[in-house]
Formats: structure tokens, sequence, C-alpha cells
């Protein structure tokens, strides 16, 4: 009696989804048919006409469509990976900082989470590109000379050029993230027994080195599932470059869209690299979770 | 007096790390004189101080700003009030009963009020901006999202194979995609799937968005919630005669949603800052109107003014939100109606 409830009541959700479904397709291929669209992946080859700012690889307005979302993944992944290693170690010294014994740091640590949580990354965004990076001087002699210049044209550090606008997305992306990732590690940091901080502290450790020896690497099975989702985070958060024009996927994908007017297949395409991305991370931090797993059962 | 005993004490016990404060100090100063001199003498805040109506509500038709003004008003009176009256079991039941309804009142009376309809004149969501249309779009989304999202948890939690491989496609999707290509999805596609005659306004499309999105966080949160009862509960609930629905009505729900609040209220939080990012899409939300406000050539070089002026209003509206989420938390299980 349960069990024919059970199975007709998935019935009905199957039906119901797939009424759903049909719907929505049906009105998807009457407007597809009415605006003479259809679905096609041809344009992909198609050459797009439109400059990329900055790409890693070659690339000129003749190249495909599928070359310019390439090398916009490429960019995403540039800043991506930059902005994970600077929001990793900036989260790790500001939460650290939340549990020192200086009470001054605490509270710097403290102002600056609670600062940047509470205000949307898009403003910060802003804020690092119009007004810290293009407010800087045309031309800047630095006391360092080539080695470091900074101007409102970018920063270059030996001979490594970084645009304004990589510089300001990488700012925003690991600022923003590096405060949430100091609230993972300080409640990691605090799932550490009180009596393994006294117990250093006993022992004649210093601070810095009790933190790193005895105390980090028993939080970092409660730390790493928050930092993952840091990450990710962080990843998706780096689509908001468009709004500064820093050519990254997202950007490369409405530009296309809007040129084409291909928006089902380009999005399709998009949800398909940030599974890629997604999965890509995923992998990453759970090897890093099953080594660190291991390690804690050695020793 | 106590934190000054403990700074002394600490400086004996630790002196290098006091040459280091010390440092941290100066710089400390040095950057509060700078921002408090910037304030005071360098910036120049006509850009806000002129604009102040275009902040609250938009280019919404200058003799009917009342009404954006009015719901704007009314909210922080209500948030006022909720912040202060302490709300004890007992004591002041009268409070608690009230002051939930007065918030589920304040939807509708926003949506009226921007809207028209009921003898106001209508105003067309064109004309919607600025701070009201911020709280508007907030708590628009946030009203369906957490619906949509207790469903899509219990569907996962489900021990029915299709619920919960459908729950579960939906909440990772939407969990893997960035919200602006949800949104742009909203703004371009949203029109594509639904009937030629079919057209619903800009407003309307990016609160579906936002809802849809949310939705998926709302829902991982409340699974949160789900998972730490224990199963004596729904058991306890069973033995005492009540059926399934009883018992995840009465006994399972109330207590998983109190667990959830505090990741709940971080939703929300995200959610109103993740308004913002209408600004990219066409809508004149808060960050519209000051992108707007700047592309203006009579204020070039202002920017620093306004993002301090918007930082400090989404600061003030998050810390908002985060202490009445925490009253909420709080004040015991008056809250949902029952005496406790």
């Amino acid at each position: 009696m349960k069990g024919t409830r059970r199975w007709l009541l998935q019935l009905a959700v199957v039906v119901l989804l797939l009424t759903l479904m049909g719907v929505l397709i049906n009105n998807l291929a009457v407007n597809l048919l009415r605006t003479g669209l259809g679905l096609s992946f041809s344009w992909l080859s198609r050459p797009t006409g439109f400059a990329l700012a900055e790409h890693a690889l070659p690339y000129s307005p003749s190249d495909s469509y599928a070359w310019a979302l390439f090398v916009g993944w490429i960019n995403s992944l540039k800043v991506i990976s930059a902005g994970l290693v600077a929001a990793t170690i900036l989260g790790v010294l500001a939460g650290s900082a939340r549990r020192s014994t200086n009470p001054l740091l605490r509270a710097l640590a403290a102002l600056y989470v609670s600062v940047i949580r509470q205000i949307p990354l898009l403003l910060q965004l802003f804020f690092w590109y119009f007004v810290a990076l293009l407010g800087l001087p045309q031309s800047n002699p630095s006391p360092l000379g080539s080695l470091f210049t900074l101007t409102n044209q970018g920063i270059a550090v030996l001979g490594v050029h970084l645009s304004v606008e990589f510089t300001a997305v990488l700012l925003a992306l690991s600022v923003f993230t590096g405060a949430s990732i100091a609230e993972v590690v300080r409640g990691g940091l605090d799932s550490v027994p009180r009596g393994q901080w006294e117990a250093f502290r006993s022992l004649g450790l210093s601070e810095r080195l009790g933190l790193r020896k005895v105390v980090l690497p028993q939080a970092l099975p409660a730390i790493l599932p928050g930092l993952s989702s840091q990450y990710l985070n962080l990843a998706k958060n780096s689509t908001l470059a468009i709004a500064i024009g820093y050519s990254d996927l997202y950007s490369v994908s409405d530009t296309s869209i809007t040129q084409t007017g291909r928006a089902i297949e380009g999005f399709l395409l998009l949800l398909l690299s940030f599974l890629l991305l997604n999965l890509l991370i995923n992998g990453v931090m759970q090897l890093l979770n099953r080594a660190v797993i291991r390690r804690g059962q050695r020793s | 007096m106590r934190a000054c005993k403990a700074l002394i004490r600490h400086c004996r016990f630790y002196p290098i790390d006091s040459v280091l404060s010390l440092g941290v100090i100066a710089l400390i100063i040095w950057v509060l004189w700078a921002s408090i001199s910037w304030i005071v003498q360098a910036a120049d805040w006509s850009v806000v101080s002129s604009h102040l109506p275009l902040f609250a509500s938009g280019s919404y038709p200058l003799d009917q700003r009342w009404r954006p003004l009015l719901w704007i008003s009314l909210l922080a009176a209500l948030t006022l009030i909720t912040l202060i009256v302490p709300i004890k079991r007992g004591s002041n039941r009268w409070m608690g009963m009230v002051l939930p309804w007065c918030w589920v009142f304040m939807i509708p009376l926003g949506l009226v009020l921007m809207a028209g309809g009921l003898g106001l004149t209508p105003v067309p969501s064109r004309a919607w901006g600025g701070i009201s249309l911020t709280l508007l779009l907030t708590v628009c989304s946030a009203v369906l999202a957490l619906p949509f999202g207790i469903l899509l948890a219990l569907g996962r939690t489900s021990d029915l194979p299709v619920l919960r491989h459908s729950s579960r496609l939906y909440i990772d999707v939407m969990r893997a995609v960035p919200l602006i290509a949800v949104l742009f999805f909203g703004k371009l596609l949203i029109p594509l799937f639904l009937p030629m005659q079919l057209e619903i306004n800009q407003v309307l499309r990016a609160v579906v968005a936002f809802a849809l999105f949310a939705a998926a966080y709302v829902a991982e949160d409340v699974r949160g919630g789900l998972q730490a009862i224990p199963e004596t509960q729904r058991e306890a609930a069973a033995v005492l005669g009540l059926s399934p629905l009883q018992s995840l009505q009465l006994v399972v729900l109330p207590q998983a949603l109190r667990i959830a609040i505090p990741a709940l209220t971080n939703q929300a939080i995200g959610l109103l800052q993740n308004t913002s990012l209408m600004a990219l899409l066409g809508l004149v939300e808060l960050l519209g109107i000051a992108q707007n406000l700047l592309a203006n050539p009579a204020f070039i070089g202002r920017h620093l003014e306004v993002y301090v002026w918007l930082g400090a209003l989404y600061w003030l509206f998050c810390t908002a939100m985060a202490l009445l989420a925490r009253k909420i938390e709080h004040s015991g299980p008056t809250l949902n109606g029952r005496s406790a």
C-alpha cells in the first residue's frame, strides 16, 4: 500500500517535470521559429571581428569565436588562479590574526572582515578600478626604478606587465574572498581544542611556530571544505570582470552572444565551461583533502 | 579599562610584539587622520547631497516621490522598533505577536506603493530606482526563494529517488553557474521560454532570476538544518500519532529553520549585495544610479565620494539585517505566533 503510494507520487513528479519542460521547450521552439534563429553552433568557426584588450595567446579579430572564447577562458583562469593564491594568503593571515594574542592585530582583522563582507563586491571592484588604480598618476617615478612601477597604465614588476583591469579584478577578488576565508580559518582554529593552544604555549613554542606546527595542521580538516566553497565563489565572482572591461570568459561570451544573437548556444557553452571549472577546483580540493586526512591518520 | 589593563600586561610579556603594535598604531592614526581630513576638507560632497532623492527613488515621478520615501521610512522605523523593543517570553507578548505581521505586511505595501493601484497612480517599473528598488528586489526575491528553497531541501533529503535526484541536479547546476549569467539568462532567455503573448517586465524578470538562483543556496542551508535534527524527533512525533506531514510541519521544520537562521541571514545579506549586479544589466538600483551619476561630465573625478557614500549605505543595510536576524534567533519560540 505504502509502496504504491510512493510510486504514484514519484510518477506525478515525473509527469509534472516533463510537462513543465515540454511547455518550456515548445515555447522555445515556437519563439526560435518565429525569430528564424534555430539552433546551430556553426557561428563558432566564423571570425569575430572584435578585438580583445588582453590575450595571453596570439589573437586577432579575424580569429574564430571558438578561439576568442578559449582566450577568454585562459584570461579567466589567469585571474582566478592568481586570486586563489592571494586570497588564501590574505585570508589565512587575517584569520590567524583574529585569534592572535595581540589585541590590536585582532581588532584590525575584525575590522577588515566586518567592513569588506558588508559591501558588495561590484562596488569594491569599481573602487579599485576607478579610484585606486585609474586615480594613479600617468607616470610615477618609483624609488625602485624599473623593478616596480605603478601607474594608471598598469603595474610592471620585474618586466612583467599587468594591466589595470587585471590588477583591479585581482585586488577586488582577493580582498573580498580573503575576508570570507578569514572567517573560515577562524572557525577552523576555534575547532581545535583550547588545550592544544595551552599545551604548545606551556612547551615554550612561540605563537607563530605553535600556530604553524600544532594548531593549523589540526584545523585543516575543518578548514578545507569551507575553503573550497570560497574558491568556487571566487571563480564565479570573477565574471564581474565584465563590469570594468577585462576580457574574461563571461565578457567574451556576452559580446559573442550580442553579436551573433545566439543566446541559447552561448549560454550552454558558458554553463559547460563553468561546470568544467568547478570540477577542476573541486577535484584539486578533494585531492588536497584526501592528502590532509591521510597525513592526519599517519601521524 | 579592562582592555587597558590587558594591554599593559601584554606589553610586559611581549616586548617585540609591542614595538610592532606601536608601528600599527602609528599607521592607524595616520590613516584615520588622512581619512578624516579628506572627509571634512578635500571631499566635495555636493554630488551626494544634491542628489539624495535620486539615490532614494531613482527617476520616480516627482509628485509621487513620497511613495518610495514612505516605504523606506516605514521599513527603517520597523527595523528600529524591532531592534529596540525587547522580545522576552511572557512580557511584551503583544509586540511579539504584532511585529512579525507588520513585517509580512510591508511586502504587499511596498509593491502597491511602488507600482500604484488601489487609488494610487500607476508608475511603470521603468521609473523605479535607487534604494527603494534595491530593497524591493531583495525583499521580493527573498520571499520567493525561501519556500522554493525549503521545497528543494525537502526534495533533496527525500527517500524518493526521483525527487532526490531532480532536486539535486537543480541545486548543483544553479550553484555551479555565476549569478550574473543567471541574471543575463533571465533578461535574454526568459522571454524566449514563455509564450509570445506573455510579456513580463524587467523588474519581475530580475526577481524571478534572483529567486531561482538564491533558492539553490537556501536549499543547502535548510538541508544543513534538517540534517541537524535527530531522527528521534520524527520518531517521537510518529509515536504521538502525527502524520508524516504534520511531523514535518510542526516538529522538524520549525527546529531545522531555527538552526538554519544564521546561514539564511548570510544568504539574505548576499542577496542584498548581489542586487547591485543589476546595475550591469540595466536596472538603476542603488549602484546603477551611482554609475549613471558618475557618467555625467559634471561629476568627473567624484568617484570616491559616491563610492564611500554607497559603501556606507550598503554597510548599514547589511548590518541592520544581521542585527535583525540575531534578534529573531534569540527571541525564542514565541516568534511563530505560538506561545512558548
